[in-house]
């Protein structure tokens, strides 16, 4: 029986480590990445973590029962640039999935191989049907680049919390295997 | 002041609620979740449930049992959870059968949003629900609730691919439909929205 292998081009996902603490805090950490770390949905996604506040969070990840998050490695450097996950809670047939990738390395095409390969097993080798995801309105880039591939919006929830004197709202978006078939066929 | 309405009044679940309770779970029409659950769950499982609560002052969510004023007759329960505090929450209420179109659901919702917004003071309240569920979609809007958001075929029940629903109801639409209470709740934001 063949092994799913979790390696894109130029990443390896692979599970978080003790020792991953270290690399994980820097990019979590990065201020245009915090708001939108998808970290523990109890914590708040506002403040810097300190070294230990990390390892909660990776063995918190870890000990997950419906739920996988994987560290993005460039097979070239070895270097961890993100995380991608994916979640099941509610039910394998509509997973929802977030990739975070550190901002020296987002614009490089990493972040869309990730996802494009998590889509490739969701929809082939389990009972995903629907894929979807949430992120906050002021994630504009992140709206963007989900709709790249396929993803469509499919909700604007109020008040996911409030920023610079404003309320944001939780915008979700999904895919339906269907319509990933379709982007894929034209890709 | 207890949490009472015109019809109902929301109180404490007791052990002798648990056993609607469990038929309301065993009941694929009222059990209300993504995926069925068999109907298998038992009076000494829910006790056990209720037994295992822990006093504390910090509650995030709570599940209040719906009884009938005139009566005394338990009519189900309904419940609160994930509670940002001051922001938002999330509801749930689930009524047995025989008070369907009654006004009791109605009831018991209303006074858990008055109690989410004037007490807990939250700015929003959200809700779950389907596709196929046409009554309590109606039940949420009767209430000022509107469709904010769905998973699209992210549930598959009786037979049917039927869209996930999140509804929604923000604190100024609330207060709007209900000029007997004033909003003194400073403004969050500055911008509006």
């Amino acid at each position: 029986m063949p092994t799913i292998r979790f390696e894109t081009d130029r990443a390896r996902l692979r599970a978080l480590e003790k020792g991953d603490a270290a690399a994980l805090q820097s990019y979590l950490n990065e201020p245009s990445i915090i708001g939108r770390r998808y970290i523990p949905w109890k914590m708040k996604d506002v403040a810097p973590l300190s070294l230990s506040r990390v390892d909660g969070i990776a063995e918190s990840w870890g000990k997950e029962e419906k739920s996988i998050t994987l560290g993005i490695e460039l097979r070239e450097t070895g270097d961890l640039v993100g995380h991608v996950g994916w979640h099941w809670g509610w039910d394998t047939h509509c997973p929802g999935a977030w990739v975070v990738v550190a901002s020296s390395h987002q614009r490089r095409g990493i972040g869309s191989e990730v996802l494009t390969h998590l889509l490739e097993y969701l929809f082939l080798d389990t009972p995903a049907h629907n894929v979807n995801g949430w992120l906050a309105s002021w994630n504009d880039a992140g709206l963007a680049f989900a709709q790249s591939l396929g993803f469509t919006v499919s909700g604007r929830v109020p008040r996911g919390g409030i920023r610079s004197g404003a309320f944001f709202d939780e915008v979700m978006v999904d895919i339906l295997k269907p319509e990933w078939l379709a982007v894929k066929g034209r890709s | 002041m207890a949490l009472e309405g015109k019809l109902v009044l929301l109180r404490e679940e007791r052990h002798e609620d648990q056993r609607l309770f469990v038929d309301l779970r065993n009941d694929l029409e009222t059990q209300g979740w993504n995926v069925a659950l068999p109907p298998t769950y038992t009076e000494g499982m829910y006790v056990k449930r209720l037994d295992a609560m822990e006093f504390s002052y910090e509650r995030d969510s709570a599940r209040l049992s719906v009884e009938v004023k005139e009566t005394g007759e338990l009519a189900g329960y309904i419940s609160y959870s994930d509670v940002d505090p001051r922001i938002g929450a999330t509801i749930g209420i689930a009524i047995a059968k025989p008070f369907w179109g009654t006004g009791v659901a109605f009831d018991a919702q209303e006074i858990l949003l008055r109690f989410l917004f004037l007490e807990l003071g939250l700015r929003v309240v959200h809700l779950w629900s389907h596709s196929g569920n046409v009554r309590a979609l109606a039940l949420a809007g009767k209430s000022g609730f509107e469709v904010t958001g769905r998973v699209r075929e992210g549930m598959y029940k009786n037979g049917k691919l039927l869209d996930t629903i999140v509804m929604s109801l923000i604190r100024e639409e609330y207060f709007a439909r209900h000029a007997e209470f004033d909003d003194l709740l400073p403004d969050l934001a500055l911008t509006g929205g």
